[in-house]
């Protein structure tokens, strides 16, 4: 079943490419749990017609994610969510959260923060999560 | 271009030129458009959309370069290859009298294969009454009405030149929604003009600028969004005046800062430019609204 309480939104003239827009907000949406292991997503011509954009945007985004093991293709369904725990070299996931990172780190600094207390920022979301 | 299809291209233009007397507006365009792409021609008024478009449609004949069109040379296109061509031009000029009915069998009459179903399925969900007048018609739906023309045929390759700057803000949304349902069929191949940046976010895969006659960027909207950034260069001391930035757009220095646009944002130029200059960098991304100012300098 495609899980109804998913909503998607994109903003066309971001700078953000629209196929990145939909990755991030799956990848949200597995974070916060709205969307769980084994739900369906809506097929590429349902949300080309909902978001009103390219077929080839959606598609886009849908074969990045099964590349990165976020969805798997069922067939004759659509598109289904993983485990949600990604695989593929530590190296490579370190990578992908780098570029995440240097911004905070960047913020932390114009605070004023020393590094043990950016780390202790971090700390306290990741203990928060645990709850 | 990175297009994975083995298709030859439905249009391929190299050096091609148009002087109108003395006035050059093609300079040496070269453009390559692949099946089953959507483009969108982004240039600003005067760059010289309108000119290209006719001289691939066989309206206007080039001053010097070569251009095909469905494999033929545009001014001596064969009837085979113009039953393969939709075409809706800037002007949309129907006669006033008739009705939708009317005007799209006189159109049929013209094409030795016409799919009337489709013709009026389309004018039923674009919500035109066959037995309206074109006359009294807003813009916007004299301008369905002419994509209707356009599309009774099933062209392989649908050309439209600024389909949506006559239009209002609602009207052009709806236009353009059509114009998505229009690209869903993956044969088809559109083409079409604009100066407005937010027309071609939502409907393109592929853009090509044209800047001054010549295309100056054509590539995945995606890829051109990924690629060209603007970089915020905050040094700990006065930039001098030689500061430069390889690849760069456009570079704006003022005391410490600077704003940068570059086209490619290597792994390692950011880190190159904060060691060199002892700064440190923030990557913004950019909207093709803004890419498209930074490209003509005037951002």
């Amino acid at each position: 079943m495609v899980n109804p309480s998913i909503q998607f939104e994109v903003h066309p003239s971001s700078g953000v490419p629209i196929y990145r827009q939909l990755m991030d907000q799956v990848r949200a949406m597995i974070a916060s749990g709205q969307l769980a292991d084994g739900d369906l997503l809506p097929s590429v011509r349902q949300m080309a017609d909902e978001l009103q954009v390219n077929m080839m945007t959606v598609s886009k985004a849908w074969s990045r994610l099964e590349v990165e093991g976020v969805l798997e293709r069922v067939r004759g369904t659509g598109m289904r969510v993983t485990s949600g725990v990604a695989s593929g070299p530590l190296k490579e996931r370190k990578a992908d959260l780098k570029p995440l990172v240097e911004p905070m780190v960047t913020r932390g600094q114009q605070l004023g923060l020393t590094d043990g207390q950016i780390l202790d920022v971090v700390k306290s979301v990741l203990k928060e999560r645990k709850r | 271009m990175n297009e994975p299809s083995n298709a030859a291209p439905l249009i391929e233009v190299s050096g091609l030129m148009k002087n109108f007397g003395t006035a050059q507006v093609l300079k040496g365009v070269d453009l390559t458009i692949p099946r089953g792409s959507v483009t969108g021609l982004l240039g600003k008024n005067g760059s010289g959309k309108s000119t290209l478009l006719k001289c691939l449609l066989g309206l206007l004949k080039p001053s010097s370069g070569k251009a095909t069109i469905l494999g033929e040379e545009p001014w001596h296109l064969s009837t085979e290859a113009k039953a393969q061509l939709g075409y809706v031009a800037q002007e949309v000029s129907l006669y006033a009298w008739m009705r939708v009915r009317q005007i799209i069998e006189y159109t049929a009459a013209f094409y030795p294969t016409w799919n009337h179903d489709l013709a009026l399925e389309l004018a039923r969900r674009w919500e035109l009454p066959t037995e309206d007048r074109v006359g009294p018609m807003s813009q916007g739906q004299q301008q369905k009405l002419a994509l209707i023309l356009a599309l009774g045929h099933e062209p392989d390759l649908l050309i439209l030149d600024e389909p949506v700057a006559s239009l209002d803000p609602s009207a052009r949304r709806e236009f353009l929604s059509t114009l998505l349902e229009v690209t869903r069929d993956e044969n088809r191949t559109v083409l079409f003009s604009t100066h407005i940046t937010t027309d071609l976010e939502r409907v393109a895969d592929h853009v090509a600028v044209l800047q001054e006659g010549k295309i100056v960027y054509h590539d995945e909207l995606d890829d051109l969004k990924d690629s060209v950034k603007r970089l915020r260069v905050t040094s700990e001391s006065d930039l001098p005046s030689s500061f430069r930035v390889a690849n760069s757009l456009r570079a704006e220095v003022s005391g410490k800062h600077a704003l940068v646009a570059v086209v490619e944002v290597g792994p390692t130029l950011v880190e190159e430019i904060e060691s060199r200059w002892q700064a440190s960098v923030t990557v913004e991304d950019l909207s093709l609204e803004e890419i498209f100012l930074e490209m003509h300098g005037d951002a």
